[in-house]
């Protein structure tokens, strides 16, 4: 009984696993005298022939159904992207203006002496030319994200 | 004579990667084909864990959503569908234990897998989709085989994979899906065994 023991384990790892030429060869003598685990064995080989048997249909519009639903998040996604890229973009420049006209109006103050321009002059040139038109630049971006928006 | 093995496996290699290529890019021709190549896969393989056929279609179709989500993640270096199942058999608990919540405690090595001791107790899908006699013989023990052992059956037979890529999909070591493969096989062949000597 152990030994039908032992050689039903190798017969159930010879389907599962790999086995030896010899381990096969040792199956194929043993099962010349034992007619239990010659059972054994076409009852396992048809029990994993009859697993095989099984066919399931899928509903007729199932792959449809799933390409149109990952189009869909597809669009969304890229949509989001798009969204995240205009405020990101946004953030960077609305903080560049800021920490450039600092920096562009320290410059300035130190070009009025030689330069013979008063604070007020500076003020108004850095206001005009410099911090105007990157605020500017960064709403245009915000812009662009509020269009993707509505056209989402 | 190793000429065609190796030009097979150079082949297996530029397939994945470029599945991994078009995953990164959200290529949706490619999820096309993929859908169109894996999806009854897909589906049976659910099947199979859930039991449920209306379960099966609508994980499948989330299991779709999260790999175009995390596609990034696919590293084209194995094969994808051991890649796609695990996906599906997380998803699958996560659903399963929202489903069933008051489950009762088992003591097994993942937690997450005691979700899927618990066998199906509605119609029998499997009855519908046997071929043969002898599958209409398993049909109704697989119906209550505890899904655990039903889906290491259907990787291992059905799927062919190999015991490291099932250990993949399932989390596992090697040592615990051959013996989920072995008590599956017990349970099913008793069937045969059972039929037989009740018709003499």
């Amino acid at each position: 009984m152990e030994g039908d023991k032992r050689f039903r384990e190798l017969i159930d790892r010879s389907f599962v696993e790999e086995v030896s030429e010899d381990e096969r060869q040792l199956i194929h003598d043993h099962i010349r005298d034992c007619d239990g685990c010659k059972r054994y064995l076409e009852l396992t080989a048809r029990t994993i022939r009859g697993l095989r048997e099984f066919t399931f249909t899928s509903e007729a519009d199932s792959n449809a159904r799933v390409r149109e639903i990952l189009a869909h998040h597809t669009e969304t996604m890229r949509q989001h992207n798009v969204q995240f890229k205009a405020w990101a973009a946004f953030a960077v420049a609305l903080s560049m203006s800021i920490v450039g006209s600092a920096l562009v109006y320290q410059v300035a103050k130190l070009l009025t002496v030689p330069m013979h321009f008063d604070t007020a002059q500076v003020q108004a040139g850095v206001l005009v030319f410099w911090l105007l038109p990157s605020f500017c630049s960064a709403l245009r971006l915000l812009a662009a994200a509020a269009e993707n928006r509505g056209m989402a | 004579m190793s000429a065609l093995p190796m030009t097979l496996n150079t082949t297996a290699e530029t397939e994945t990667a470029k599945i991994a290529r078009g995953l990164r890019e959200r290529d949706m021709e490619l999820l096309a084909d993929l859908v169109e190549r894996y999806q009854h896969r897909l589906v049976r393989y659910l099947l199979y864990l859930t039991g449920r056929r209306e379960y099966a279609e609508d994980l499948a179709q989330e299991t779709w959503i999260r790999v175009l989500q995390r596609g990034s993640q696919y590293n084209g270096r194995q094969r994808f569908d051991p890649w796609l199942f695990a996906i599906a058999r997380n998803l699958a608990i996560d659903y399963l234990r929202k489903k069933r919540k008051a489950v009762a405690a088992v003591s097994l090595p993942n937690d997450r897998d005691a979700m899927l001791l618990l066998p199906s107790s509605d119609p029998s899908p499997f009855e519908a989709a046997a071929r043969s006699e002898d599958a209409m013989r398993l049909a109704g023990r697989l119906q209550i085989l505890p899904p655990l052992y039903r889906e290491s059956l259907l990787l291992r037979f059905q799927e062919e994979l190999s015991l490291a890529e099932m250990a993949q999909v399932l989390g596992a070591p090697t040592t615990t899906v051959t013996s989920r493969i072995y008590r599956g096989l017990a349970a099913l062949r008793f069937a045969f065994e059972e039929g037989d000597s009740h018709g003499g």
